[in-house]
């Protein structure tokens, strides 16, 4: 009942050389406008400390000073991390990478997929946009989650995986 | 009630009410406040001196607590279907609870003194994916539970006809024995817990136990006995000594109460085993539905060479609760041998044990980063912003380093992995050890991660993650790693074998 054929490690498929499929290419820009709205709700905040009698004027300099650091890295830093993100479907599993300093490679098999979701904010519906997860058994993060995904193409990915988890789980 | 006909909704034995009395006082005890609020303001209101205040409320609080177990107990009803147990119960909640046996990982059974002079058992259930749902059948016979664990149990050993052979040997695998409740008992690390809870306490008991040291002294003075600094001090050293020995002694009692007696049986793929002094402890899991083995020794366990054997199936839906199966004291030997036992026929060659010279080192560069970030940075940014403040005495901060550095390198030298073609054994500890092995083709989905330190010296971390939790080897080489996931993904994919 039980067949283990040796397999030698260097034979092994490897994701060396694989052709990263790249997120949508409005994805930045979505990521910038929701940031941009909670960037300017802080600003609003901000400035209704003008309000306020008396107020030395340094506390308030410095809170502009950091909103506009953090306005500066919320802008540049999609452009720079959207880049390193990508996916492969293969035949029998699916890799997502992402990260730029902390870099990682995600594989899940298809045959242990429990089910697929897509969601989408919003802002996300807006631009086209859809997010991906993939939920496996288990505590801890137990799940993969893929954003900035194509409406479509998120749509077809789901159908796609649902049908390969199914048929995996049809030969178990 | 000794079978498990279908379809009749049906009570338990009247003794359950003893369970749900249980339950009432355990609710009570965890939100004390918002359930004796009423109590109390009902006591307030009355008018009376405090011993007739103080009967009204036992009284008041012994007929609710009677009148709602008794309710409890009324409206519980169970029927067991074809492929399911559905549970009935709620006083003015209702609720329905609908447990379908493919989804039970495991029977597990309690018995205190009184259900034991009668037969009675109170059976809960592990399940796979229930959101917190309390799966209890109290006050049932053991008939009835032994047969509910054949009509569970049966299908599955049909399914894995060529282990069955195992079954003839149906003797105790482990027995564990009073010496060894003394070993559970001196590695508990709860009376480490509970003396860091009485500490504050003792501060203020600090007074009296002068006032008695003082007073000792003069009494002894008074009878011509000299006693200076040393010997108070040498007092209070005994006072000390005594309250950990009362400590040791408390979880050693506490072991005996949960452990006596221990027996872990392998009937077929089925585990069991039964402990207990007064209430009697029965548990059970599916071999198969293992996720990983753990063998964790504590500094004291080290000076014993004893280790604590668990084993974890899924965590299960939302309250993301572990479902553990443990042997509480084994030698390494014994545990391999369980091992061998419980991952047959596809794993359990490799060797568990710490010792093992299998086991393959990581990347001394693991330490540099820890080092680094937990040892140098905070130890310099205190010294530097505490500078002012204290003076020289900011320089103290600079001894965390060395802390830190002996810390890392224990660490580091603790950690290990050694694989074969089915199975990983991961080595971790600081002061123990830990290994956890698993069987690649549970596993759920890999991740290989760089930092950029990491990618600079051409390593990697894998993490493995199971339906139990995930389990990682740090700082290995980035190849290898890569490798790894592969192999992984080739064992995952290939398998026509349920993970669970």
């Amino acid at each position: 009942m039980f067949e283990n054929p040796e397999i030698a490690l260097d034979d092994l498929p490897d994701t060396d050389g694989l052709d990263w499929e790249r997120l949508h290419p409005l994805y930045t820009r979505a990521l910038r406008v929701a940031s941009a709205i909670i960037l300017t709700i802080i600003a609003l905040g901000i400035s209704a400390l003008n309000f306020v009698p008396n107020l030395p004027l340094a506390p308030v300099v410095a809170l502009y000073a950091l909103l506009a650091i953090a306005a500066a890295v919320a802008m540049i830093w999609p452009g720079v991390s959207v880049r390193r993100r990508g996916y492969v479907l293969r035949e029998k599993d699916i890799l997502f990478r992402r990260g730029v300093i902390w870099q990682s490679v995600t594989a899940i098999p298809f045959n242990r997929i429990q089910h697929v979701e897509t969601s989408s904010t919003p802002i996300e519906r807006k631009f086209g946009l859809a997010a991906l997860q993939l939920f496996t058994a288990g505590g801890s993060g137990g799940d993969l989650r893929i954003d900035g995904l194509g409406e479509d193409a998120a749509e077809s990915l789901r159908v796609f995986i649902l049908d390969k988890a199914g048929a995996a789980i049809e030969h178990d | 009630m000794n079978t498990t006909d279908q379809g009749t909704w049906r009570r338990t034995s009247p003794f359950a009410i003893l369970f749900f009395v249980g339950r009432i006082l355990r609710l009570i005890a965890k939100n004390a406040w918002q359930s004796l609020a009423p109590l109390f303001a009902l006591l307030i209101a009355y008018q009376g001196d405090i011993a007739s205040k103080l009967t009204l409320g036992g009284i008041v609080f012994a007929v609710a607590i009677t009148a709602g177990s008794l309710l409890s107990y009324w409206f519980f009803r169970f029927q067991i279907s074809d492929d399911s147990i559905l549970i009935r119960q709620g006083v003015i909640k209702k609720k329905q609870l609908d447990i379908k046996f493919d989804r039970i990982q495991g029977i597990n059974t309690r018995q205190n003194p009184i259900y034991r002079l009668l037969g009675l058992v109170t059976i809960s259930f592990d399940t796979a994916g229930s959101a917190g749902s309390e799966g209890n059948l109290p006050a049932v016979t053991r008939g009835f539970a032994n047969s509910l664990r054949d009509r569970i149990g049966k299908p599955r050993t049909v399914e894995l006809a060529d282990t069955a052979d195992s079954k003839a040997g149906s003797g105790a695998l482990v027995h564990l024995n009073w010496g060894d409740m003394i070993r559970i008992g001196l590695a508990d690390r709860r009376a480490l817990i509970v003396f860091a809870f009485i500490g504050p306490l003792m501060e203020r008991i600090d007074e009296n136990i002068d006032r008695y040291i003082s007073n000792f002294i003069r009494i002894a003075a008074a009878n011509g006995i000299e006693l200076d600094a040393a010997s108070g001090i040498s007092i209070g050293l005994t006072i000390f000594v005594a309250v950990i020995f009362l400590f040791v002694v408390l979880s050693i009692a506490a072991a005996f109460l949960r452990y006596h007696n221990f027996q872990l049986f392998l009937d077929g793929r089925t585990l069991r085993s039964h402990a207990g002094l007064i209430t009697a402890h029965e548990h059970s899991m599916e071999l198969g539905k293992i996720q990983t083995l753990r063998l964790q020794q504590g500094i004291l366990q080290r000076l014993l060479g004893r280790y604590r054997f668990t084993a974890r199936q899924a965590t299960s839906g939302k309250d993301r609760s572990q479902k553990v199966f443990i042997v509480p004291v084994v030698t390494a030997e014994l545990a391999d041998t369980l091992r061998k036992k419980f991952l047959a026929p596809e794993g359990g060659r490799l060797s568990q044990d710490p010792a093992s010279d299998r086991f393959v080192s990581i990347s001394p560069y693991y330490m540099r980063s820890k080092i680094l970030f937990i040892g140098l940075l905070p130890s310099l940014s205190a010294t530097i912003a505490l500078s002012i403040a204290l003076g020289a005495v900011a320089l103290l901060f600079l001894l965390w380093l060395p802390v830190v550095a002996a810390a890392s390198y224990l660490n580091w030298k603790r950690a290990g992995f050694m694989h074969d073609d089915q199975e990983i054994v991961r080595r971790s500890g600081l002061l123990g050890y830990r290994t956890v092995s698993l069987l690649f083709r549970k596993v759920q989905r890999v991740t290989v991660s760089q930092s950029r330190y990491q990618r600079r010296k051409g390593l990697a971390s894998l993490r493995m993650y199971m339906a139990s939790g995930s389990v990682r080897v740090p700082y290995i080489d980035h190849g290898r790693a890569k490798q790894l996931r592969d192999y992984i993904l080739y064992k995952v994919e290939s398998s026509q074998q349920a993970w669970h």
